[in-house]
């Protein structure tokens, strides 16, 4: 390995280590500040949550200073072994380098995903837009390139819901994302996606424009606090009763839609083999979005958040993928654009993932 | 009553994938005379095709099931392409060892790929389904509902998803009354064994369930369930008449979905039940009611005081009737309800033994 390899390795070591450490020193003081204040713990709440970052942040902080004086010593015994003409101890602390570099890209991506739900499964609903066939099946390439997306990451998939468009595609699905850190990275593709080309259902080959929603929504584990679901405030029917039903109809089609009376919320659910489980997973699907109502909720009620309920769990549109006149897929937020359409749509999402994340983490640090 | 003699079935492999939480080993209880046939999925993948002829053959099966269009559906309310296609699906799940083979990307025609019944078999089973209307149920062996796995066959009752609420209506009631969970209950009719295994398992370890049937195919087909779930010490499973195996048991609970249909009905159900499924689990006699009034005759005077029962219906008049002659004229019961399944049609009705 030549010189500027060397200083390469360096460079970008302490680079990330010092993003980072600005970062941890800036919260550590406003979380001080806060801690100090003498009516903190007016809200034990609050309270409970200041320190409990605090002290993680301060655990944070001593592995960082670690790190840095490992660092260094492996710089100091690489400039050794540069003055002494030790090949063996050269290429030992090198290699250390380079390892401490791979931890610190580790590192960095749990940074992106340090979000308090982050580490749950999830799941992806995909809605078409208003324009039939069209947007229909917009909808299921969208749904195909999360699933692929999904399963290329090593995640569990399963579809929990499906309405076939009338001609071709689907009008909305849900799938459930079973994996560490899948609402982390999915939560990066809510909002709108909107597909530009020759249509293959237009006869005349003319050029269309349709568009997918996107939302995601965590799962959350059992460390979590739920909204507590009333029996009685539930509705369950049957989204097809054919019939007298009971010992009349042998059927296997046993799909229920459960509704929240109260919020109006709905979820449901038909490709499981029994009825029973049919319901208990519209039960998860609708607990999870209950979850996120009353998230949004908080969020608005402790940071006057102005975005509405819409807004959060559907968005504005996101990224636009573009098979002509020219071939590209750009993210709108992000300004990141890629000149391959087929490999995005075939799941390859990480790197507008990774993109908006580290984005949206500087934007938060300006805040 | 026929006392059921013990042989060992040639049921030895299991596949615990689908078994979940159930482990098992071999089952050992059948009465001589009732064959009982190993559900698809827990057969051996002993049979090997190529990728390329099970891809034909699922081309084959898939378009012979979207030329049904809306035909059945149209004639007597049977399943249109779509449910055909999605019981396809399942059929595949339960045929083939590794079922992703099918769907996955593989351009490697010549893999081999393991399933649990020959190429033919295939093949004459899909027949079946579509030309003969043999319900899928029989067709895999088994029917999901609930969170079971239930094994059914020909002259078995396919258990109905409106029945699994009663499992519910069961696990409320022992909810508000926690001694409901002792003593013994008794599940008339059991077809499959769905209501007992499912009551059972409400019921816990200190719970009994005796289950009954007239029909030596049911009583041997639940046998072998009851055993898959391994509940033998919960339940009994007895051959006879309605309350006759019961003799003077007193009953804590009395579950039951006793043959309800008017005679007249039958023959204009869907092909898939009027000409697969046994008569005498859905044939009520005249008005349907003939069964259920005897059962409610006689969880008069078999019910402890402060017993449970739950009954199923054909829907909404024979529910009414039957709150009515409950409540009226029979007396001797108090919090006569009726429950609406998911189809928002009347078709439960429970209650209590007055003290
Ligand atoms: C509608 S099926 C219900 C089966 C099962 N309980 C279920 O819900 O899936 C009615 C059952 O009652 C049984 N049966 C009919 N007449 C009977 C009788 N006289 N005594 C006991 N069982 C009888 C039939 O064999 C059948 O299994």
């Amino acid at each position: 390995m030549g010189c500027s390899a060397v200083r390469d390795v360096i460079f970008v070591t302490f680079y990330f280590c010092w993003v980072q450490w600005e970062r941890l020193l800036s919260r550590v003081e406003v979380l001080s500040l806060e801690l100090n204040k003498p009516d903190l713990w007016d809200d034990p709440v609050r309270a409970g949550k200041i320190s409990r970052e605090h002290g993680s942040l301060m655990g944070r902080m001593k592995e960082v200073k670690a790190f840095e004086r490992e660092l260094l010593e492996h710089i100091d015994m690489l400039k050794l072994a540069q003055e002494e003409n030790d090949q063996e101890l050269e290429t030992d602390s090198l290699m250390a380098l380079l390892r401490m570099r791979r931890i610190v890209k580790e590192k960095e991506l749990e940074a992106l995903l340090s979000g308090e739900h982050d580490p749950c499964s999830c799941f992806i609903e995909v809605q078409a837009g208003a324009g039939g066939t069209e947007s229909n099946d917009w909808a299921s390439i969208v749904m195909l390139m999360y699933k692929s997306w999904a399963q290329r990451r090593g995640y569990g998939v399963t579809v929990v819901d499906e309405m076939p468009g009338e001609v071709a595609g689907i009008k909305r699905a849900t799938i459930k994302v079973d994996g560490e850190y899948a609402f982390g990275y999915a939560k990066a593709e809510v909002g709108v996606h909107r597909l530009v080309r020759i249509s293959p259902f237009d006869s005349g080959k003319r050029r269309h424009t349709s568009f997918a929603a996107v939302a995601v929504i965590p799962i959350l584990g059992e460390g979590f606090s739920h909204v507590q679901i009333n029996e009685s405030d539930l509705k369950i029917e049957r989204t097809r009763a054919g019939g007298a039903g009971g010992q009349h109809v042998n059927t296997t089609e046993s799909a229920v839609r459960i509704t929240h009376i109260p919020t109006g919320i709905t979820a449901q659910c038909q490709n499981e083999r029994s009825q029973h489980q049919n319901k208990s997973s519209a039960m998860a699907v609708l607990q999870s979005r209950l979850d996120q109502l009353e998230m949004t909720r908080l969020a608005q009620m402790n940071a006057q958040h102005t975005q509405s309920l819409t807004d959060i769990s559907w968005g504005t549109q996101i990224r636009s993928y573009v098979l002509h006149p020219y071939r590209m897929v750009k993210d709108l937020r992000t300004n990141y654009e890629v000149s391959d359409p087929d490999s995005v749509l075939e799941g390859d999402l990480d790197d507008f993932i990774l993109s908006y994340l580290s984005a949206s983490l500087d934007k938060d640090e300006e805040n | 009553m026929l006392k059921l003699s013990i042989t060992r079935a040639s049921l030895s492999v299991f596949q615990t994938r689908r078994l979940r939480h159930i482990h098992c080993s071999t089952i050992s209880c059948a009465p001589t005379q009732v064959k009982l046939q190993t559900p698809l999925f827990l057969r051996p993948p002993d049979h090997k095709v190529t990728l390329a002829d099970l891809k034909k053959w699922h081309l084959w099966a898939k378009n012979i099931s979207s030329l049904v269009g809306s035909r059945f559906l149209d004639i007597d309310n049977g399943p249109d392409s779509t449910l055909l296609h999605r019981e396809l699906d399942w059929f595949i799940e339960d045929a083939i060892e590794q079922p992703k083979s099918l769907t996955e990307d593989n351009y490697n025609m010549s893999l081999e790929v393991s399933i649990r019944a020959s190429l033919d078999d295939l093949y004459r089973l899909w027949n079946q389904r579509i030309e003969e209307r043999r319900p899928f149920q029989y067709i895999v062996g088994c029917e999901h509902w609930r969170d079971l796995v239930l094994c059914v066959q020909e002259g078995v009752l396919i258990p109905r998803l409106e029945t699994e609420l009663i499992v519910d209506l069961v696990e409320n009631a022992t909810k508000r009354n926690a001694e409901l969970k002792e003593g013994v209950w008794a599940d008339l009719g059991t077809g499959s064994g769905a209501l007992a295994i499912g009551v059972g398992m409400i019921l816990g370890p200190s719970g009994r369930v005796i289950a009954v049937d007239l029909s030596p195919t049911a009583v041997a087909v639940a046998s072998y369930n009851v055993q898959r779930y391994l509940l033998q010490d919960t339940i009994t499973v007895k051959q006879g008449s309605w309350f006759e195996p019961l003799k003077d048991c007193q009953l804590t609970g009395i579950v039951s979905n006793p043959p309800y249909i008017p005679s007249s009905h039958i023959s204009g159900l869907q092909a898939e039940v009027a000409q697969h499924e046994p008569r005498v689990a859905l044939d009520g006699g005249a008005d349907g009611l003939d069964d259920l009034l005897h059962i409610c005759n006689g969880a008069a005077s078999l019910l402890k005081p402060g017993g449970f029962f739950a009954f199923e219906t054909n829907g909404e008049e024979q529910s009414q009737f039957l709150a009515n002659y409950l409540t009226n004229e029979a007396k001797c019961f108090y919090g006569v309800e009726m429950t609406s399944d998911f189809a928002g049609i009347r078709r439960f009705v429970t209650g209590y033994k007055k003290e």
